[in-house]
């Protein structure tokens, strides 16, 4: 349900100011680079394919990007395609003032490659390769690895099921000051 | 028959295991799906946060990690239970809706007005938090120093200015000491060579001595006219006070939102694998060039950490022979350490105190002479550490322990140089040796007519050597080897390398600088503006150098606890120049020649004597505040307040643990109850979960 006209109407920037943590400044940023990245398609559409979102330049080298279309995309096609509602999830969940309870929230579905709902073995691995770079050189050695997921495993599973859940994950994150200011996308 | 009860028995548990396995399934699923998505109860009432005004539905709804679409539906879902209300309550909520909007708007102006947001922001994204930290603390220094200069040039420099130039004064002249030691001469000659303008200007001599910069320009003046009643000299010291109370508040509440989160979350060193890992990547970093070089930190410190594990696990099975080696290898390394450092604090006296004799020398020779206590304290806050990390890599510490010892050494040396300065400087001043230069005037005035002039001009030199200093390093040492490298690829090139922005050293230096003007404010009061000025000229002198000639560091800082770090070493300079100000108040004699207090025996007797002129029952009312039967009263109130708030952080800290500890409880729980599953249907013979997994794939395909 986003908008093509080229503004928006008072009382659906005050909704959206009542329903994400931006402000009335930053919604109208998002609206005019949405509809940049809208203005060489077809005006009738409303849902902005992945591949535009992803040449944000805010996303483009982010490792995470890929994941983030995905999360906060509402498309049945499970395409990774963001409509401009979907966009404002995207950009208040990632604010300034969003609360750390979102943020781990989001991050923990970010990190869950397979979303199954916890984050395993794989799910860590692939964590770890986003980190260090996809190349052979700058990936971890297999035994580095196995050392380093373990010893994850060993400090965040407290129910020792093999898996990092949802509260485990908030546990870890909220014993980190610096999680708030580092999960920022400001536009 | 008991064989078909017991088919039928185990066909029931067969069909409650079934069912229960669904049931685990279905739970472990929803429970998943119930983590993923948020809890919502549609039939709960609007009023849970109506309390607060309008600002608790609307909050829970955006804290709620659901898409706009579910958002906006169990909005107009509140909405339409319009909720009884009397006008009083429904004026309060407008009212509370109004403020919050006021307060997001004018939130959205301060965004635009904030020095320097947008220069941050590049900065963070493509060198990292530890680099930003550095600038935002620069940005802190500057905002302090102007709010100092405004504070000051409202209660001193604009009364000043206005009392000499209306001459509605009525200066006391002080008959009491000998006749000697009123005979201030800043010696104001008439024409001067061209180049002892500057000369003056980079010493603080001549044409500036004798002017609003120094003490000594300023007199003690009482202004009275017309019921309007300005005492100078009380002014003067109270705003110097002022001062210094100003800033530590500022710090401290600066300090204040960092140390609550890092006390919350108590010591880093448990999780640090986890919380690397889930916590490690900057979002806002931009560029290919900023991703790559974060991932190649982030690889470095796992790395690093991986290494320090096994490290650790080797060295615990070290022998005991091996062990006291090692000890008695670091001691000895200390205290080669302390050693260096004892040697540079004693060149520094012998420069300090060969300098002052040196007054009256000519040309450059003369300011050579002059600038040698600052030319000696730099060399050594440049050698000196440079030899302590030579010795570091012998003492085999992990490399966080190095630089956390790197980093106490440099303090302690920078720190403890300019007291050594200062100890010097007032011992030539008061003649500790009891000679009998002193006698007269209880100070040597026949070398310092005006004693707290000289000290601020010292300050006044070491703060403009200090930017000079670092300009140069810029123009003639940075610049240049970037180029080098850049144009030349030899060995010796690649082994050099680019400039690396090495936050420590450079915020040592801040943390320098405005001590050096903490301590000469009380004497030179325009030192906080040139500070503003140095600091403002000094951010894009930063900026620049950093984006054409540095490359990030590898190991990063982390951005909260460097700034508390940070905070505490600028406390640290703020306490040594505190102790400056308190013995120079209370314990010297103050100029008789010049200076606001000059007909005083101790600056600080100015209180007293302005006090016994207030009206009596004013007194009578302090002398009450002061007794000890307000004081005790008071003592024992504010105990029960600490008390109190101590035993509420107890109880925090206690439920914190017991929550921890029934969570782990409640995870043993669930794996002992699907233990009991698996053993239970393995007994009755039932298939097992995973059987029964194929099974429904088999079925599915």
């Amino acid at each position: 349900m986003g908008t093509t006209a080229s503004q928006l109407g008072k009382d659906l920037l005050s909704e959206y100011q009542e329903l994400t943590f931006l402000t009335k400044q930053e919604i109208l940023l998002a609206h005019k680079r949405f509809s940049e990245l809208l203005s060489k398609e077809d005006r009738n559409l409303t849902s902005v394919p992945m591949e535009k979102v992803l040449s944000l330049p805010e996303l483009k080298s982010n490792p995470f990007r890929k994941r983030i279309c995905h999360v906060f995309s509402t498309s049945d096609m499970k395409d990774g395609s963001l409509t401009f509602e979907d966009f404002l999830d995207l950009l208040s969940a990632f604010s300034d003032s969003a609360t750390l309870e979102i943020k781990s929230h989001y991050a923990f579905r970010i990190f869950d490659f397979d979303d199954d709902g916890t984050l395993d073995g794989g799910d860590l691995e692939k964590l770890v390769n986003c980190l260090t770079g996809e190349t052979e050189d700058t990936r971890l050695t297999p035994e580095e690895m196995r050392q380093l997921i373990s010893n994850i495993l060993e400090e965040s599973d407290i129910d020792k099921d093999g898996t990092v859940n949802l509260s485990e994950f908030q546990h870890v994150i909220s014993r980190s000051p610096d999680f708030v200011s580092s999960f920022k996308i400001v536009l | 028959m008991e064989f078909s009860e017991l088919q039928r028995q185990s066909s029931t548990i067969a069909h409650g295991y079934h069912g229960a396995q669904q049931l685990v399934r279905l739970r472990s699923k929803s429970v998943v799906s119930n983590q993923n998505g948020p809890q919502f109860h549609w039939g709960s009432p609007p009023s849970e946060g109506g309390e607060e005004g309008d600002s608790g539905p609307p909050k829970d709804l955006r804290e709620r990690p659901m898409t706009m679409r579910l958002k906006r539906a169990i909005r107009e879902v509140q909405q339409m239970r319009v909720p009884v209300v009397t006008s009083w309550q429904s004026w309060k909520r407008s009212k509370a809706k109004s403020l919050s909007r006021f307060r997001a708007d004018a939130g959205g102006v301060m965004s635009y007005v904030a020095l320097w947001r947008k220069a941050l922001h590049k900065i963070g994204g493509h060198f990292g938090g530890g680099v930003q930290s550095y600038f935002m603390f620069l940005r802190f220094l500057v905002v302090l120093n102007f709010l100092s200069f405004l504070l000051i040039a409202g209660f001193i420099l604009i009364p000043s200015i206005v009392f000499r130039s209306t001459s509605t004064s009525n200066m006391t002249v002080d008959d009491t000491g000998p006749e000697v030691c009123n005979v201030y001469d800043p010696n104001l000659q008439g024409l001067v060579v061209f180049y002892q303008y500057f000369l003056d200007l980079l010493s603080g001599t001549g044409f500036m001595e004798y002017s609003y910069m120094f003490y000594g320009y300023y007199n003690n003046t009482v202004a009275e006219s017309s019921g309007f009643h300005y005492n100078l000299p009380l002014a003067y010291l109270l705003t110097s006070v002022f001062y210094f109370a100003f800033c530590l508040i500022c710090i401290i509440t600066r300090m204040g939102s960092a140390l609550r989160v890092a006390v919350a979350t108590g010591s880093g060193a448990a999780g640090s694998y986890s919380k690397m890992v889930f916590t490690g990547w900057d979002y806002g970093c931009q560029g290919d060039r900023a991703t790559k070089l974060k991932q190649k930190s982030i690889h470095y410190q796992l790395q690093v950490d991986l290494e320090e594990e096994r490290l650790q696990k080797k060295a615990l099975s070290l022998t005991l022979g091996q062990t006291v080696g090692l000890c008695s290898l670091r001691i000895f390394l200390m205290l080669v350490s302390l050693a260096l450092i004892g040697g540079a604090f004693f060149g520094i006296f012998k420069a300090t105190v060969f300098s002052q004799a040196q007054v009256g020398a000519e040309g450059i020779l003369g300011l050579f002479w002059v600038y040698l206590p600052s030319i000696v304290i730099t060399t050594g806050n440049f050698v000196v550490p440079l030899m302590c990390d030579q010795i570091a890599l012998f003492e085999r510490y992990s490399p966080s322990t190095t630089i956390i010892m790197a980093l106490f050494r440099s303090v302690f040396l920078r720190m403890i140089s300019l007291g050594v300065l200062l100890f010097t400087l007032w011992s030539q001043i008061t003649c500790f040796k009891d000679s009998p230069k002193c006698e007269l005037c209880q100070y040597n005035n026949k070398e310092y007519p005006c004693w707290e002039t000289r000290v601020g001009q010292e300050m006044y030199k070491l703060a403009l050597f200090d930017f000079l200093i670092t300009i140069a390093m810029l123009i003639l040492v940075e610049f240049p080897r970037r180029l080098f490298v850049d144009h030349y690829s030899c060995a010796l090139t690649r082994w050099v390398g680019r400039q690396e922005f090495l936050v420590p050293p450079n915020v040592l230096g801040l943390v320098y600088g405005q001590t050096v003007v903490w301590t000469g404010a009380l004497f030179c009061p325009l030192l906080p503006l040139i500070n503003t000025l140095k600091f403002f000229i000094l951010f894009y002198c930063k900026k620049v150098t950093l984006f054409s000639n540095c490359r990030p560091a590898v190991k990063t800082f982390r951005s909260t606890t460097s700034t508390i770090f940070f905070l505490v070493v600028l406390l640290f300079g703020w306490g040594l120049a505190l102790v400056a100000m308190i013995y120079s108040l209370a314990q010297i004699h103050p100029s008789m020649s010049c200076g606001p207090f000059r007909s005083l025996t101790m600056m600080w007797s100015i209180v007293p004597n302005t006090f016994y002129t207030l009206s009596l029952t004013t007194q009578d009312f302090i002398f009450y505040m002061g007794s000890q039967a307000f004081s005790i009263p008071l003592f024992i109130f504010s105990c029960v307040v600490l008390c109190y708030v101590a035993a509420l952080a107890a109880v925090y800290g206690k439920s914190v643990d017991l929550l921890k500890a029934q969570f782990k409880l409640e995870g043993r729980d669930k794996q002992f109850l699907v233990k009991q599953i698996e053993e239970l249907s393995r007994e009755m013979g039932v298939p097992t979960r995973d059987q029964l997994d194929t099974f429904d794939t088999g079925a599915a395909n």
